[in-house]
């Protein structure tokens, strides 16, 4: 089908053309609601004239960016994204799992040229199926941490966040120490876990705790069960019953949600297990099929340099760049961690969700 | 009327069903065709097993009859509730009070997941009700449940199958009731040998309908199904098509077990229609006989109507609003814990929200008029459905209804971006338009083929008896009786695009969005409150506008008799 190739492109070109003149419009208006997450910066929000230095001289046209995770963050970035480089980007925010069905559904003619997930292991797959363009040359990939990262270039964690026990302070007056401690009979029919199926961060727990303790793991999963743990949906349908008070605890809760919401004054905390916890990182890669690479490129530059990290921190979410420390929540080295094999999670993930699912059901 | 004329007649029907052919292969039949063909090529070669070992090897038939059972219920759910009110407002003065109807559409016009969450918030532990009444605990624990679930979905649902059956039995009208009465027939009788034959069609295809929105529902299984741990049909599809790993040759395959499901129920009510299909709508006039309802019975259905309001209406959005009012989730209900931040936010010039509104109306607005022109040619095409080609033709423009939303724009994606197509209409604007009008097509035709096929054809002879050319016969005789169907079309079709969210999660343009997506993502963003303000917001104008529109043409209705 080489033959209509061209006038599709030319078909392409105009439609952009026109919907990023439409965009435009919406732009402006992205940066007020950033303000929602209560993090924009004044470099975010005066996106209207980027200062000439600053502007690479090759780059033009567009950047598409599907983008799972907090919006306040992705639209400070964009935002600071566009201040820095004159570019228009377009932006779909969703989880990891829409994203990835919306990519799917594109396979033919795809569309995104940068995907930032939630969830390593997804990350690791499209690597795998050939769909990243690697990148070695990006600027500050030596201050990442290593772990999160694909050596070669594929993808780059920007941030991360750490999963912990997350309680209602007004029906939580001691909270439980360890992960084991949920199966008491205290917390009988009080605590949610997310579904591994719908949350990236739950399942990397699951087959966290799973990859450190083998086949025994599944004992703390049928103690929750049988002390009444309910599976929750996604992160935040997880966590909403607990800020209302229908539930007390999130097990496996993802700790920015909660940081943020405690801010509010919500009357929410968070502790980290004792014998430690799974950090799940949040990798971004450029697609091979992009054809903006240039733009993709400059993308993940900005998203490692120091500007972009502390919006990150800011965010309340663990720095990707080790080198970065945010001062609204626990760093990085102060969390215990366990010594969890990314290998096998990515591995197992699929099979430990389905068994995670069925004991559950 | 000359032999010439009846020939270009029967030419120019010709090619209106062919060209309905052709508009519905394109826009639902290939786009099917093209999911099917996924489910029989995974890893790229042909498999023709490849559903029927999905379906086997995951042990879904629990899954299907828990979704069949789910639909039975609400079936009867709906019509418990559809029916008393239904011949309150065809036959007695009730039915003066026209706003009934568009704030019966309130329920119809918000997410399901949003109602379910006002349920929710309300009978939860530490919800809303034990806030007042700490002692209500009981009660909570026996909602949530199956029958809880049946009784949210059919609060839901029930606007749905009243309208049919209050407009079928008004063109029952009152001359067929009077003559058994002439002829000695109790009241019971009548209901029985009168009044339910002529009502069978009309409630068949309600029914239908119904049973199908049911077990193609999204909202109400994820939001309330999931903690009560209870698994449909689309539950699973959505997991296979919205987590990972994606598979849509799994998805798909379940999607055609739905379909089939759907597709036996179609039947069976298309046997019954063809069957008890009268035609009411004749030459005479009609006088509609109106009960006074005095004393005891008066009072009784007011306390019905009333009863049926508040909890459709009144506790679901008890909880939305004091939910979108909330300082803090955590706070509770309190005067000081209230506050309009929420709104101020919403609603300030230039926000993304106020674009998100302006998306939602403008969309449903466009999406709405063509749908309403479509189907209201579709339904005319189809006609009494006698040849094989106008079956196809019905059976096509329903498809929609049938197939999960979810299923139906994968295979407008996978058809409007494919490399072969010579323009991608993908991610634009036009995009949106299309996958609304599709989604929402089956309504306009429906409501249209019910109307229609109750006029009897002899109007159109006499009017061709005495010299009407075609196209007089279509303004003065056909539109104006069709009418009040394309009408009904249009205002469903609006309400529900207003607030369509599984199809806009999927084929919006980044960086756009509507009321819809924006609430989603608020709530996935845990700013509850937020997207609760945005369902108010944009329920609460679509309900105005509505109004408007009942208000405009009630006068035109005043003025034209």
């Amino acid at each position: 089908m080489k033959w209509n190739k061209p006038r599709k492109q030319g078909a392409l070109l105009l439609v952009s053309a026109v919907m990023s003149m439409s965009l435009a419009g919406c732009g402006t208006g992205n940066s007020t609601s950033a303000g929602g997450a209560g993090t924009s910066t004044p470099e975010a929000t005066d996106a209207a004239a980027p200062s000439p230095e600053a502007t690479p001289a090759a780059l033009s046209g567009k950047l598409v960016l599907y983008s799972a995770g907090p919006q306040g963050l992705a639209d400070d970035i964009v935002n600071g994204f566009k201040a820095k480089t004159g570019l228009t980007v377009e932006m779909f925010q969703g989880t990891t799992g829409k994203i990835l069905a919306r990519m799917e559904a594109e396979k033919a003619n795809p569309v995104a040229d940068v995907v930032i997930l939630a969830s390593l292991p997804s990350a690791q797959a499209l690597k795998a199926d050939g769909l990243t363009l690697p990148y070695p040359e990006a600027a500050n990939k030596g201050k990442l941490n290593q772990d999160w990262s694909d050596a070669e270039g594929n993808y780059f964690s920007s941030s991360a966040s750490a999963l912990g026990i997350v309680y209602n302070t007004k029906l939580v007056t001691n909270p439980p120490k360890t992960w084991a401690e949920l199966a008491d009979a205290e917390w009988k029919d009080a605590v949610n876990i997310p579904d591994p199926t719908l949350s990236g961060s739950a399942l990397d727990f699951i087959t966290g705790y799973l990859s450190v303790n083998g086949e025994q793991g599944w004992e703390l999963f049928k103690n929750y069960k049988a002390n009444g743990v309910a599976m929750a949906g996604a992160n935040q349908e997880a966590l909403d019953p607990v800020i209302t008070g229908a539930k007390s605890i999130v097990a496996a809760g993802v700790d920015y949600m909660a940081y943020k919401a405690k801010a509010k004054g919500e009357p929410l905390d968070i502790i980290y297990p004792e014998e430690g916890t799974v950090v799940s990182p949040r990798p971004a890669a450029i697609l091979k099929s992009s054809t903006n690479v240039d733009n993709a490129k400059a993308f993940i530059d900005y998203l490692l340099s120091d500007e972009a990290q502390q919006l990150v921190a800011d965010a309340y979410l663990i720095p990707g760049r080790e080198d970065i420390e945010a001062s609204n929540r626990t760093n990085l080295k102060d969390i215990p961690q366990l010594k969890v094999d990314w290998a096998w999670m990515s591995e197992h993930g699929n099979e430990t969700a389905s068994k995670f699912a069925e004991v559950y059901k | 009327m000359s032999p010439v004329s009846m020939d270009s007649n029967r030419i120019l029907r010709r090619a209106g069903l062919l060209l309905s052919f052709f508009l519905l292969a394109v826009s639902i039949g290939i786009p099917l065709l093209l999911i099917f063909w996924q489910s029989v090529t995974p890893d790229q070669r042909l498999d023709w097993m490849a559903p029927l070992r999905t379906i086997t090897g995951q042990s879904l038939s629990g899954v299907l009859l828990n979704s069949v059972w789910l639909g039975l219920c609400v079936v009867a759910g709906t019509t418990l509730l559809a029916m008393p009110l239904a011949w309150m407002m065809a036959k007695t003065r009730m039915g003066l009070h026209r706003w009934i109807d568009v704030i019966l559409l309130i329920p119809f016009m918000t997410p399901p997941y949003i109602g379910s969450m006002g349920w929710i918030l309300f009978m939860q532990k530490g919800g809303y009700l034990q806030q007042w009444l700490p002692g209500a605990g009981a009660l909570s624990d026996s909602f949530f449940s199956f029958w809880g679930m049946v009784f949210i979905m059919s609060m839901h649902l029930f606007p749905f199958l009243y309208l049919l059956l209050r407009d079928a039995l008004i063109r029952i009208g009152g001359n067929l009731e009077e003559a058994g009465a002439v002829h000695g027939a109790q009241a019971g009788y009548r209901f029985r040998r009168i009044i339910m034959p002529l009502l069978l069609s009309a409630y068949g295809m309600g029914v239908m309908l119904v049973f199908v929105k049911t077990i193609a529902e999204f909202g109400t299984p994820a939001t309330f199904g999931r903690k009560i741990g209870y698994y449909v049909m689309t539950s699973e599809i959505h997991k296979y098509i919205s987590s990972w790993p994606i598979d849509f040759g799994k998805a798909t395959s379940l999607a055609s077990v739905l379909l089939s499901v759907c597709l036996v129920i179609w039947y069976m009510q298309s046997a019954v229609s063809r069957r008890f299909t009268y035609r009411l709508v004749g030459g005479k006039g009609q006088r509609s006989k109106t009960y006074s309802l005095r004393g005891g019975a008066g009072w009784l259905a007011g306390l019905y109507l009333a009863a049926l309001l508040l909890l459709s209406i009144g506790i679901p959005y008890f909880s939305i609003i004091a939910a979108s009012l909330m300082k803090l989730r955590g706070g509770g209900l309190s005067l000081d814990n209230l506050t309009l931040d929420h709104y101020r936010e919403l609603l300030s010039w230039g926000s993304v929200s106020l674009k998100a509104i302006g998306n939602s109306l403008g969309l449903s607005l466009a999406a709405a008029s063509v749908a309403v022109v479509l189907g209201a040619g579709l339904a005319l095409a189809i006609g009494r459905s006698s040849s094989r080609l106008q079956r196809i033709i019905d059976l096509l423009s329903l498809l929609p209804n049938t197939v999960p939303g979810i299923v139906m724009v994968v295979g407008l994606i996978l058809l409007w971006n494919a490399p072969w197509m010579p323009f991608t209409l993908y991610n634009t604007y036009g995009m949106v338009v299309l996958t609304y009008v599709v989604l929402f097509l089956p309504y306009t035709v429906q409501y249209v083929k019910s109307s229609f096929s109750q006029i009897n054809g002899l109007l159109f002879q006499a009017a061709q008896v005495s010299g009407a050319g075609p196209f007089y016969i279509l303004r003065r005789i056909l539109l104006p009786l069709i009418m009040p169907g394309m009408l009904a079309g249009w205002m469903m079709t609006f309400t529900i695009s207003v607030r369509e969210l599984v199809g806009s999660l999927l084929i919006l343009p980044p960086s756009m969005q509507t009321s819809a997506t924006y609430i989603f993502a608020q709530f996935e963003q845990g700013q509850v409150s937020l997207g609760m303000a945005m369902a108010v917001v944009s329920v609460g104008l679509t309900v105005l506008l509505l109004l408007g529109i009942e208000l405009l043409n009630s006068r035109r209705k005043w003025t034209g008799s």
